[in-house]
């Protein structure tokens, strides 16, 4: 078993005997190989079901805004999750001393799709060592490259190592941190707009409305969204252009200055949809319109979430 | 009567359909299949994934459907097109949850228009599962890779043919003229179908599961396996016997349009009162599978599940409904 | 009985054919509905009974359920008394005689008057749901329905006197020898003849006796909780306690999957249930 995973475990089993915390947060085996589940450890014995592998594809931050406020939760964070605990901390959706970040490095998290993809048929067995997947399948035996399998959003993670956990286990992770997703968003955004609009409508297209998308971000937390209105009326509910296409936009515009760009959404997503490309343009936006980036400590407001006396007014004359 | 075709012919056999019919596929989208109106059989794909990500039940109950336009007080019905359909490659669960849904739609009291109208005009020619997938299970729930509930025509896959086993009047008048199925084919066609069976094991016993369900209908048991979900759409909607609906408004169109619902969304049973009977996500997942595996059973005495696996495969969290219905039975408070 | 090239989702035109409100402070407002089409009344009338609801159409604002609070005999009208809440009902407030609205029904199952003939009915209403029950009063008070049954005794509630409903027509029930009425408010005010207090302890104020019974309920959650344990005290069996639920629905018609409660649906199933049945049902409401 992995060493992260002995870490982890003798840390959920430290923190919950010196009821440092009423949960941990964490994963364990689900029932298929390439699916693990999220996990909410209360006792000594359930510690010892944690897991942490690259096959681990959700954003545990979800859960700070589902569990109760008054809870101290341990939660097992790589880099995009930590910086979304963060980015809820400011936006006073868990209090910092009720959270005890339990970071641990990431190389990026696998593509189960990618990986189906290429071997054709389910999944028997997946285990990954160092630099490498072993995968096993009714009639083939794959020792799959780990880069090539790597999901789309976290080729092009700044931020692969906890953001200020409140303890480290494991080692910073051995990749250096790759490029940006800055060119690739500017070389689309140099596209012409009904190019752009094209890509937009193909991928929109495909929409069914499940908001999964939301439900797997850890930033969308509303009790009330914006599509259950119906006065106004910002997007209609049905499937078409005019409705998919209010909610993927207006979706990524609450989220600017706020996203993580985990890549959660596109994981979540049934219908395979890239949708990441929109906030990493308005995450791009913020860090050269603001110099903000979000997540990176407990204090620093999201410019479109804040009001201070001495903003820039330019555009009001 | 039963037929064979030789794989090489299929494509001819399905022109021939599309002259008279619109032809409903399994064609590529991205990395899976949907299906969709075929307009040249090269699109057709049939070694793709065992099966489309988003369910046939679509073409009976689409997504989003107009019931009626308005304007002011006026107002026109949609009326659908006089317009025969095939769905060909459908497989036996999703044809299978086709039939418990005619139980909701096409009842004595109320028959709903719009369903009856596309089912009388569709005919239903399934394709049975070879090497039924490890999230598969629709043995435990009463169907089977090769089940012919709900079909007019049964396809089975061999080495360079396929047997087509007609079903019913509707199925035989498609393969009238087809070669007749020979004897070492329909040999080979029950050894195939027995053999998928062998990749089928029972996810959970289903003798008793409506009663125990009700036994923990109070107990924490819900609390628990909702911890973990998301409360998305995606189980539902993915869901070939998911019918609920809601019915909206929508004033910019001038349009009464039904679509899709779940019970999985928080405001699904909201009050205009404020109180909501489902007001956590313990009570949303309890509802789920009481529905499928209780109330279902109550209504009818059949499952309102057919196995066929979408909900494990996508659900962005990993739950398995093999796995809380196999917990469920062995819950005991503590 | 049911036409089946109907299309259950098509509302009936409708108009208003008067419109008023019921209380001082206009929360609660009646509209008497006619029918455009001949066709469409004589459907309606040939199926209704008392205890079934309609599915209000207002284009452009959606549906909502309401129940129906007339006799087939009062007239070729469809009564409702209707509380605004939310945007439905502030619609529906804002609309007076003339004005056109659309109308599915009759749905549900009704109350199961067949199955009470020749017994002792007790009605106990609050609010606004006294609405259906007045439309049962109504229906028995004909004079060729009234020997069917029994003794008939009515206990209503509302808040104050200002929210009591159908005031003119209650006021003359107190003079009738075919029934007992009693009528509440919750607080004290001058003038007022009747009971004060809460309808549950009116109905063990009442004690009316459970010997060859029904009673049949229908108001607030909070009275109907309150209220069938006193039936259950004064030995109403639960297969005689009948009362009459509510859930958001859409569809009205079984269909959509929202207003269920176990394997029953209220729009279908219901709304009319004895306490029996919901014994039986668990407890998702």
């Amino acid at each position: 078993m992995s060493e992260i995973q002995t870490l982890i475990r003798d840390e959920a089993v430290r923190l919950l005997e010196a009821h440092l915390v009423d949960v941990v947060v964490g994963f364990k085996a689900g029932t298929t190989p390439l699916h693990p589940q999220p996990a909410f450890v209360t006792n000594v014995q359930e510690a010892q079901n944690l897991l942490m592998d690259g096959f681990c594809q959700n954003n545990l931050a979800t859960y700070l805004t589902r569990l109760p406020k008054e809870q101290k939760i341990g939660l097992v964070a790589r880099g995009c999750e930590t910086r979304a605990a963060h980015a809820l901390v400011v936006e006073n959706q868990h209090a910092r001393d009720r959270l005890y970040l339990i970071g641990i490095p990431c190389q990026g998290i696998l593509s189960w799709r990618k990986i189906e993809a290429e071997v054709g048929e389910d999944v028997l067995s997946a285990e990954e060592t160092g630099k490498t997947v072993f995968i096993k399948t009714r009639n083939g035996n794959f020792k799959l490259n780990r880069q090539d399998f790597i999901h789309d959003t976290c080729l092009h993670c700044q931020h692969p190592d906890p953001v200020s956990p409140d303890i480290m286990l494991g080692d910073p992770s051995p990749i250096t941190v790759p490029e940006s997703s800055d060119q690739l968003v500017q070389g689309f955004a140099i596209l012409k707009p009904s190019e752009r609009y094209a890509y937009f409508s193909q991928e929109a297209e495909r929409c069914i409305r499940c908001y999964a998308c939301r439900e797997a971000c850890p930033m969308c937390y509303c009790t009330e969204c914006f599509v259950d209105h119906t006065s106004p009326r910002w997007a209609e509910s049905m499937i078409s252009p005019s409705g998919t296409h209010a909610w993927h936009i207006i979706r990524a515009f609450h989220q600017t200055g706020r996203c993580v760009s985990c890549g959660a959404c596109e994981r979540a997503c049934p219908m395979d949809i890239k949708m990441t490309y929109l906030t990493d343009k308005l995450n791009l936006d913020m860090r050269q319109e603001y110099g903000f980036e979000v997540g990176m400590d407990d204090a620093s407001q999201p410019p479109f979430a804040a009001f201070s006396l001495d903003d820039k007014d330019q555009f009001v004359s | 009567m039963n037929y064979q075709i030789e794989k090489k012919d299929l494509p001819a056999l399905l022109q021939q359909w599309m002259q008279i019919a619109q032809v409903f596929a399994p064609v590529k989208v991205e990395n899976f299949t949907q299906f969709k109106i075929l307009s040249n059989t090269n699109e057709l794909v049939l070694n793709g994934p065992l099966n489309t990500r988003y369910p046939p039940k679509s073409l009976f109950l689409p997504q989003s459907e107009v019931l009626l336009k308005y304007q002011d007080r006026d107002f026109t019905t949609t009326t659908l097109d006089k317009q025969q359909r095939i769905i060909f490659g459908i497989r036996p669960c999703d044809a299978h949850a086709v039939t418990l849904l005619d139980t909701v739609f096409d009842d004595q009291d109320n028959p709903d228009p719009y369903w009856k109208t596309r089912r009388e005009q569709t005919t239903l020619v399934g394709l049975g599962c070879n090497e039924p997938r490890e999230t598969c299970f629709c043995t435990t729930v009463g169907s089977g890779p090769f089940d012919k509930l709900g079909l007019d025509i049964l396809i089975t896959s061999l080495d360079d043919v396929y047997t087509l086993e007609v079903i019913t009047e509707k199925g035989a008048q498609l393969v009238a003229d087809l070669p007749s199925l020979k004897d070492d084919n329909q040999q080979q066609m029950l050894e195939v179908q027995d053999r998928a069976l062998d990749y089928l094991h029972p996810a959970f016993e289903c003798e008793g599961i409506k009663e125990k369900l009700y036994n923990i209908f109070e107990s924490e048991y819900w609390q628990q396996v909702s911890q973990s979900c998301l409360g998305c759409g995606v189980c539902t909607f993915l869901c070939p016997t998911c019918f609920c609906f809601d019915i909206v408004d929508e004033t910019q169109r001038g349009e009464r349009v039904r679509n899709w619902d779940t019970c999985m969304f928080r405001i699904y049973s909201q009050e205009a009162s404020g109180h909501n009977p489902r007001p956590t996500r313990s009570e949303r997942t309890r509802q789920r599978i009481m529905h499928k595996y209780a109330y279902w059973l109550d209504q009818i005495e059949q499952i309102g599940c057919t196995g066929c696996g979408r909900c494990i495969h996508y659900c962005p969290v990993g739950i398995d409904i093999r796995e809380m219905i196999g917990n469920a039975r062995v819950w005991r408070e503590a | 009985m049911h036409n089946h090239n109907h299309n259950p989702y098509e509302p009936m035109p409708m108009h208003i054919a008067r419109a008023y409100y019921e209380s001082n402070d206009h929360s609660l407002k009646t509209l008497e509905l006619v029918f455009d089409r001949a066709a469409d009344r004589e459907q309606f009338f040939s199926s209704y009974n008392p205890g079934q609801f309609c599915q209000l159409s207002i284009f452009g604002k959606g549906e909502a359920p309401f129940g129906i609070a007339s006799a087939a005999w009062e007239g070729d009208f469809v009564r409702f008394t209707i509380q605004k809440m939310g945007t439905f009902t502030q619609a529906v407030h804002r609309m007076k005689a003339g004005d056109c609205i659309g109308m599915r029904g009759p749905l549900g199952n009704g109350f199961p008057i067949d199955l009470w003939h020749g017994k002792n009915l007790v009605i106990i209403g609050g609010g606004c749901a006294f609405s259906t029950l007045y439309a049962l009063t109504k229906h028995i008070q004909h004079p060729q329905n009234r020997p069917d049954f029994n003794e008939l005794i009515v206990i209503y509630g509302a808040r104050n006197s200002g929210l009591c409903m159908y005031k003119n027509d209650i006021l003359s029930w107190h003079e009738r020898t075919d029934l007992e009425i009693h009528q509440a408010i919750d607080i004290p005010e001058d003038d007022w003849l009747h009971h004060v207090g809460y309808v549950p302890d009116v109905v063990r104020e009442v004690a009316p006796s459970a010997e060859n019974a029904v009673a049949v309920v229908c108001g607030p959650p909070i009275m109907t909780k309150f209220t069938l344990p006193a039936l259950t005290d004064l030995n109403f069996p639960p297969e005689a306690i009948f009362t009459s639920l509510e859930k958001r629905m859409k569809c009205g018609l079984g269909k959509c999957g929202r207003c269920n409660i176990g394997s029953k649906y209220i729009c279908k199933d219901g709304p009319v249930f004895s306490l029996a049945e919901l014994e039986s049902l668990p407890a998702d409401i």
